[in-house]
């Protein structure tokens, strides 16, 4: 039964089933009571969302007074793909073995990486994932190249410490990752780093670079980082842009 | 007029102390004024401007840049080009920021742009006097964010605060975050060493070694003062931090009545997020600096997006009682705009 649609990517929208159908699968929670009266909240909110047909296909309480829903709606929205470009950002990503080979060509002495979860954050799994030997899904951290010299701070370190430690250790990049984003606390623990290492007379020396879920390389540039890292990043695409940055800038030993 | 009050600036930076303060529309009033008054302006931004939506949150929706024909620009070469805007380029500027080179651009016709300059605050100065330098007689510089950096007497000469209703649904708080954070960007100058040394009768004046400063170890900062028992006046060249500040109050017990100089080279290098200069002055430590900033106004925007809003005149009023001597605008107000006409 397989016709191959034509996809018209001057109108692209989401599909489920079959192409565009824009069926959208997404999960919110209301601050009211479990019960009927929630479910055709959570239905009428869908709808005044935009979404057409919009479904509860499971919610369940959360705690005393909140529901958690899963719903299935209809976007009617489209958007024109074809005028869009990946343009700002290119990075090449290199394997290891490029980046190690072209560390020594280009480079040619130890890259020295501070890594920490600075500020309140105590969550150290993503600069653990990018730093350490284990790394994750298979590859490994920048600690397991030949060509970095890394230090992970862990967590809740504080941003002045965090950036005594990256000038005492001469370090070529910060890497910094936030991994709680309440009340925007993410921005201010970002900011406050970048604005300590200007305040050092450092921030020409040194790439700062962050990662976390909510960020990307537009907020990157809003907060005065060279580069920002979000979900689906390995150690390998950290690896690529800072020793491509750091040639890039002439820092050879 | 907020022109008027920045006219002998040749280079101006806008920050705000928190997204949406109005920081924008600031920029926009200052550049529909220049243009009546056909001054040749000269844009660029510490973060990224003139975007349609938001980049932390994408309900709220930003004011456009718009520029005459013969402004001058630095921005990334990929958003010059995408404005649709005859323009000339002038210089690739060798600035990298995430979302590509930095260019510096004459634009031949009128129009929106988006505008995204360099992330670090020696580059800003670098491209700000290389747009002056091609005939802007005036260069903007939009902060970021919440970022200071641009607003240091190293980068821009005159600063222009934005502040709303964003920062609290208490108007007071409101009130008192902007008086803090002014009171920071107007922290005095020190007095020349000089001096301090011809009045001090042998007062010692101390340098301190920026580690000690950034990790602000409590033990360290009690055996500096141990060491140092005649020194009431203490340099820091980098970042000076409140665990720093408070550290020194805890060590300080032990010379009870002696007041505290510490001495940053400006306000940008100053952090505090807690309490403002004036509660460590009640303590006793007096902060002050090398070279000060040059507060021209204050911009308010009574509305806090997709929340509450106050009455403008009424922040206004409440501002400039708290705030001594510094002008407070809403340039969306219709008392302003009928001001402008």
């Amino acid at each position: 039964m397989s016709s191959v649609r034509e996809i018209d990517l001057e109108r692209v929208k989401p599909y489920a089933d079959h192409l565009g159908d824009g069926i959208v699968q997404f999960s919110f929670t209301l601050p009211v009571p479990y019960g009927l009266a929630a479910r055709k909240a959570a239905q009428e909110l869908a709808r005044k969302m935009g979404f057409e047909h919009p479904e509860v296909v499971h919610y369940q309480r959360l705690t005393e007074g909140y529901t958690y829903f899963v719903m299935f709606g209809e976007c009617t929205e489209t958007v024109d793909y074809a005028t869009l470009s990946d343009e700002g950002f290119e990075i090449e990503y290199m394997s290891e073995d490029q980046i190690e080979a072209f560390a020594q060509e280009q480079i040619g002495r130890p890259i020295v990486i501070v890594g920490a979860a600075s500020g309140t954050d105590t969550h150290s799994v993503g600069i653990d994932a990018m730093l350490n030997l284990k790394g994750f899904h298979g590859h490994h951290g920048l600690e397991g190249y030949k060509a970095f010299e890394t230090h992970n701070l862990g967590s809740q370190v504080p941003n002045s410490v965090l950036v005594a430690r990256a000038i005492d250790l001469n370090a070529d990049a910060i890497l910094v990752s936030q991994t709680v984003t309440q009340q925007n606390l993410h921005i201010s623990n970002l900011t406050e780093l970048v604005e300590i290492v200007e305040a050092e007379g450092k921030r020409s020396e040194i790439i700062l670079t962050c990662g976390g879920p909510r960020v990307s390389h537009e907020l990157a540039k809003e907060l005065g980082y060279d580069a920002g890292f979000s979900k689906g990043t390995y150690p390998h695409h950290v690896a690529s842009f800072i020793v491509r940055e750091l040639a890039a800038r002439g820092a050879a030993a | 007029m907020v022109s008027d009050l920045i006219a002998p600036v040749r280079r101006l930076a806008l920050v705000g102390l928190a997204k949406n303060t109005g920081k924008t529309e600031t920029l926009a009033a200052i550049l529909r004024e220049l243009a009546e008054q056909s001054t040749c302006v000269g844009v660029t931004s510490i973060g990224r401007d003139g975007e349609e939506h938001d980049v932390i949150d994408a309900r709220i929706e930003k004011p456009r840049i718009v520029l005459q024909a013969g402004s001058l620009v630095a921005s990334t070469d990929a958003l010059v080009r995408a404005s649709g805007l005859a323009h000339e380029r002038l210089a690739q500027t060798g600035v990298r920021t995430p979302l590509g080179e930095v260019v510096i651009a004459r634009l031949a016709e009128q129009g929106a742009i988006e505008v995204a300059g360099p992330s670090a605050a020696e580059d800003l100065r670098r491209v700000s006097d290389a747009m002056i330098g091609f005939g802007a007689e005036i260069a903007l510089i939009d902060g970021s964010i919440d970022r200071r950096a641009a607003s240091s007497p190293a980068v821009a000469d005159g600063l222009v605060i934005a502040t709303g209703a964003v920062l609290s649904e208490d108007v007071e708080e409101v009130v008192a975050v902007t008086k803090d954070a002014v009171d920071l960007v107007r922290l005095p100058a020190a007095a020349s060493p000089r001096v301090d040394r011809s009045t001090g009768g042998g007062e010692e004046l101390i340098t301190l070694e920026r580690g000690l400063v950034l990790n602000a170890e409590p033990a360290e900062i009690a055996a500096l003062l141990r060491e140092h028992p005649g020194a009431s006046t203490f340099h820091v060249d980098g970042a000076l931090g409140e665990r720093f500040l408070d550290g020194l109050l805890a060590a300080r017990t032990e010379r009870a009545g002696r007041e505290l100089r510490i001495v940053a080279g400006d306000p940008t290098k100053v952090f505090l997020t807690r309490r403002g200069p004036d509660w460590y002055r009640r303590q006793g430590l007096a902060i002050k600096v090398v070279r000060t900033i040059d507060l021209k106004a204050i911009t308010i925007n009574p509305v806090a997006p997709q929340s509450h809003r106050f009455d403008s005149r009424e922040l206004r009023g409440l501002i400039e009682a708290a705030v001594p001597e510094v002008p407070v605008l809403d340039v969306l107000d219709e008392s302003y705009l009928a001001l402008a006409k």
